[in-house]
């Protein structure tokens, strides 16, 4: 390697030969220290959420990323690229006079909801159909009072031993007070500004198209391949499904429906 | 009852809060059984390297004449059908081959098991291990090993950081912070690392090729060439090319069938056989023009007439016959063709032929080179591996099945697993 | 390399051996393995597997009969000498003072490249780790370190003779020095002329003149040159012809 040890001597093959292999290595290695520099300086929750659920959307399938304007029938098989947060959609202002503003629950994909209360601040909890999917009797993980949530982060933790699901914040802000499965919330959280951005969740009419859909994709999950949906008129689900149809694989669907990965 | 039953199907809780919720995966007891035969020739394997690094390579059945033998052949067999790593990479990182997404893990897994278990195959073959650093200090830059050397080392560092951000997005430890934010700054750099693969991968299979063709005292194997590159320089980057992305088929397929699952649509692997007819086409044609400049005129220089190489049986011109006709042309037509690649059995059958072909060529020009005499009074000699050599190498294929295997049911390989499943669930309600 | 030997004009060390003469006694084969060290073959080495930097190959001619012993070497390529050009860490070296191909047993990792690189077959691998039985040790040549398991080694015109001599020399208080490699020494027909090809004088530049090399169109230029007046030795050597059917074996 180095000139006169060992009766080495620099060619000019050598030199070139060398600074190439080099100049790949440091490449290499450059690639990876910015990657790792990078990692450092993302390391804040805020921003840790906020890829967590980039991530996580980007391994969403095309059918659980309908745009919210494929719902309504707006336009139609359209799918969502920005991780359901239209102010980044570049096609919002062609949209945005189509449908006015949501009002009342408003509902996350993962299946938690948000009310606006008088106060200025917001009652999260969980749909009716994720109660179910949950079933009566679990143990719920909620964050302490002055917990700081992003959007899409983590909220809270419920399940059973063995198989314990994450659910989504809908809205971005701190946890004043922890609510229970009785009072029909979980969480009261005040966002820094009163009036937060609400626009990826669904509310109105898109909700409602999107709920439906998902009792039809609870149905599909739920029956064993071969058969027929077991709710196809319409009939009412019972109240603690992993109790009722104990054999399914409740891991997976529980994954698919809260959007767990 | 039933309860049971579907539990017992299922991995233990312990063992499945590392699989992905949507990743449907056999039991932990039945996944183990899988592993057990493979981890019975690993450790065989293992002993035979051993009994090779402290005895000494008398242990195998190589001698002064077959001073390459089975371990030779098939680290090249494996490296050109590992191409298919950096290959895949440059399509969809440089070339934006979107629909490649869906092969990408494996064939990053593939290329990695296969350059890794190169490297530690070679580590027992050359007879002074530990002075493997030597190359690197004290480097002839004239030779083709030296460049395989610090290309093969350089993108084994490559497929490993590669190969990272796939472990890492892992259900369980991308809960750590600083893996999961670790993954996707990765993901982003990625077409740095896939185009210094290319780069590393185009000098590597050539010189490989460029080990043989170089060889002036071997007139079997030697070639004319441009530059400092003999042709074989050219002929094997462009055949590991050509076989990479069906071999990274040919995997996914075998995959598909031992799990018995959908992973990846058929129009992907439309894509993949459609560019190897292509490349393997090209390659035909090229190595035809090379073999005929060969046999007229390189060797004829040498003072050795073609008829000389295959006078020597088993090797006839059977053997010329089978590597470009019926495994380089046969597979070529059959993966460029639209109307035979569409059938599932004609395509897998293109892309078993064409992957045969490139491990037959080489197959020639390690095996055959060696066995042919150069001297006129040598003799033509055959050579069999021991079953030191054979362990050694089937202990290889064994480490890579496990390592796929572990990939396969902890980390999340095929991005359309979960929409196939979803589908193929819809479309057995429906009927 | 010190600075004094660079004064020294160079040498092209070269062989003419004579096929006429030899008459495959042998003794250039085992003074080659004793001047070397090379041990003791292991009971397990078959003649694929053993050392004989220096190996006599017997020949026969179907068509006139004839047999002839062909003592085969490195042949000391100074084209492109293939083995060097393949070495991956310069454990080949062509020294510019001699033109003798050195091989450094010390760097050499063991991955026999260079061995598929020679036409020749000069080159061995140490199969076995070296062993003399127990006293043999005290009659090796100090001036020849043995070679680890693992490395290659061949002939190097007994650089070994060659560095005493040099030394010799040197007390004596002169640079110029001559010296004969053991197999030169052991053939007891005088088969084997060795000396500096530089020297237009010499026996072996003479002799040279009216020889031939084996393998000549690989163009690797072989220092050992070979005599025979019989025609079909002649053929053989250029390979102008059908290659001899299976006949003989090595050594």
């Amino acid at each position: 390697m180095f000139p006169n040890v060992d009766g080495f001597h620099w060619t000019f093959g050598h030199i070139l030969f060398l600074s190439i292999f080099f100049a790949v290595l440091l490449t290499v290695g450059f690639t990876a220290a910015t990657a790792l520099a990078r990692m450092m300086r993302n390391l804040r929750p805020k921003k840790v959420a906020e890829i967590r659920w980039h991530t996580e959307f980007e391994d969403l399938p095309a059918s659980d990323r309908q745009c919210r304007h494929a719902l309504t029938g707006a336009a139609p098989g359209r799918v969502c690229e920005n991780g359901f947060e239209c102010r980044h959609c570049a096609d919002y202002p062609k949209f945005s006079g189509t449908a006015p503003e949501p009002q009342g629950r408003l509902y996350h994909r993962g299946h938690t909801w948000v009310e606006r209360q008088p106060d200025g601040t917001f009652l999260v909890g969980l749909d009716e159909l994720g109660e179910k999917l949950i079933g009566a009797g679990a143990q719920v993980e909620l964050p302490a009072p002055g917990t700081r949530l992003a959007s899409h982060d983590v909220a809270w933790r419920m399940g059973k031993p063995g198989n314990t699901v994450r659910l989504l914040a809908p809205v971005e802000g701190e946890v004043v007070e922890t609510g229970s499965r009785e009072k029909g919330w979980y969480l009261r959280v005040k966002p820094e500004s009163p009036w937060p951005d609400l626009r990826h969740l669904l509310g109105g009419a898109a909700a409602a198209v999107w709920l439906d859909r998902e009792m039809e994709r609870v149905q599909a999950l739920l029956a064993p391949a071969g058969m027929q949906p077991t709710l196809a008129d319409g009939g009412v689900l019972v109240d603690d499904l992993p109790k009722a149809q104990p054999e399914a694989d409740w891991h997976a669907i529980h994954g698919a429906m809260f959007l767990e990965p | 009852m039933a309860d049971m039953v579907s539990t017992l199907n299922r991995p233990a809780v312990a063992d499945r809060e590392w699989i992905a919720r949507a990743q449907d995966r056999c039991s932990t007891s039945r996944f183990l059984l899988w592993l057990t035969p493979w981890t019975l020739l690993l450790a065989a394997g293992l002993y035979a390297a051993y009994l090779c690094l402290r005895y000494g390579l008398h242990q195998t059945n190589m001698d002064n004449r077959f001073v390459f033998g089975l371990w030779i052949f098939l680290d090249l067999a494996i490296i050109a059908l590992g191409a298919g790593a950096f290959f895949t990479g440059f399509l969809l990182y440089i070339l934006r081959w979107k629909e490649l997404k869906a092969v990408i893990a494996t064939a990053v897994i593939v290329g990695f098991v296969c350059y890794s278990g190169a490297v530690l195959v070679l580590m027992v073959d050359v007879g002074q291990p530990v002075r493997a650093w030597f190359t690197f200090w004290h480097p002839n830059t004239h030779s083709m090993l030296t460049e395989v050397t610090f290309c093969i080392s350089a993108y084994l560092v490559v497929l490993s950081i590669e190969y990272l951000p796939i472990l890492l997005k892992n259900r369980k430890l991308r809960k750590v912070p600083s893996f999961l934010v670790f993954e996707f700054e990765m993901h982003k750099l990625m077409p740095v690392l896939a185009g210094v693969g290319a780069f590393l991968s185009f000098f590597h299979q050539g010189s490989l090729g460029g080990l043989f063709g170089v060889l002036r005292g071997q007139p079997f194997a030697f070639r004319e060439g441009f530059g400092i590159w003999p042709t074989t320089f050219f002929l094997f980057i462009l055949s590991a090319m050509a076989v990479g992305p069906v071999f990274v088929m040919l995997v996914t397929r075998l995959v598909e069938a031992v799990t018995s699952k959908r992973l990846v649509r058929p129009q992907v692997y439309q894509v993949l056989a459609r560019t190897s007819g292509l490349l393997l086409t090209f390659y035909v044609l090229l190595k035809t023009i090379d073999t005929l400049v060969w046999l007229n005129s390189t060797s004829r220089q040498a003072g050795y007439r073609p008829w000389e190489y295959y006078a020597w049986e088993p090797f006839g011109t059977w053997i010329l016959f089978a590597e470009i006709v019926l495994l380089g042309l046969l597979p070529a037509l059959i993966l460029l063709s639209p109307k035979w690649r569409a059938r599932p059995g004609w395509m897998l059958a293109g892309a078993l032929l064409a992957c045969a072909g490139v491990v037959l060529n080489r197959f020639v020009l390690t095996i055959q080179t060696l066995a042919l005499p150069t001297l006129p009074f040598e003799q033509f000699l055959t050579y069999m591996p021991n079953w030191q050599e054979t362990a050694t190498f089937l202990g290889v294929i064994a480490y890579g099945v496990i390592v796929y295997s572990l990939s396969y049911r902890y980390l999340s390989l095929f991005p359309q697993e979960k929409e196939l499943a979803r589908e193929g669930k819809e479309a057995s309600h429906v009927s | 390399m010190n600075a004094e030997t660079v004064e020294r004009a160079p040498r092209r060390y070269g062989m003419v051996i004579d096929l006429d003469r030899c008459s495959g006694c042998g003794a250039c084969m085992v003074a080659c393995s004793a001047e070397n060290n090379v041990p003791p073959a292991h009971p397990q080495a078959t003649e694929r597997t053993g050392i004989t930097l220096l190996r006599v190959v017997q020949v026969k001619d179907a068509a006139s009969r004839g047999v002839a012993f062909i003592p085969m070497m490195c042949q000391q390529c100074g084209d492109d000498t293939p083995c060097m050009t393949v070495c991956p860490q310069q454990a080949v070296e062509v020294d510019k003072l001699t033109g003798v191909v050195e091989q450094m047993p010390q760097r050499c990792l063991g991955c026999r490249y260079c061995m598929t690189a020679c036409p020749f077959q000069a080159r061995f691998f140490n199969w076995w780790d070296p062993e003399w039985p127990a006293g043999m040790e005290t009659t090796l040549n100090p001036g020849a370190a043995p070679r680890m398991r693992g490395v290659v080694e061949k002939c190097d015109f007994c650089q070994s003779r060659m560095h005493a001599a040099e030394d010799k020399a040197a007390m004596e208080g002169s640079r110029e020095f001559e010296y004969t490699p053991a197999c030169v020494e052991a053939c007891p027909t005088r088969a084997i002329v060795f000396g500096d090809l530089n020297d237009p004088e010499s026996d072996v530049s003479r002799q040279a003149r009216n020889s031939f090399r084996f393998l000549e169109r690989l163009g690797t230029g072989p220092k050992v040159y070979y005599r025979s007046r019989r025609p079909w030795l002649r053929t053989l050597a250029s390979r102008v012809g059908a290659p001899p059917k299976k006949e003989n074996g090595n050594g």
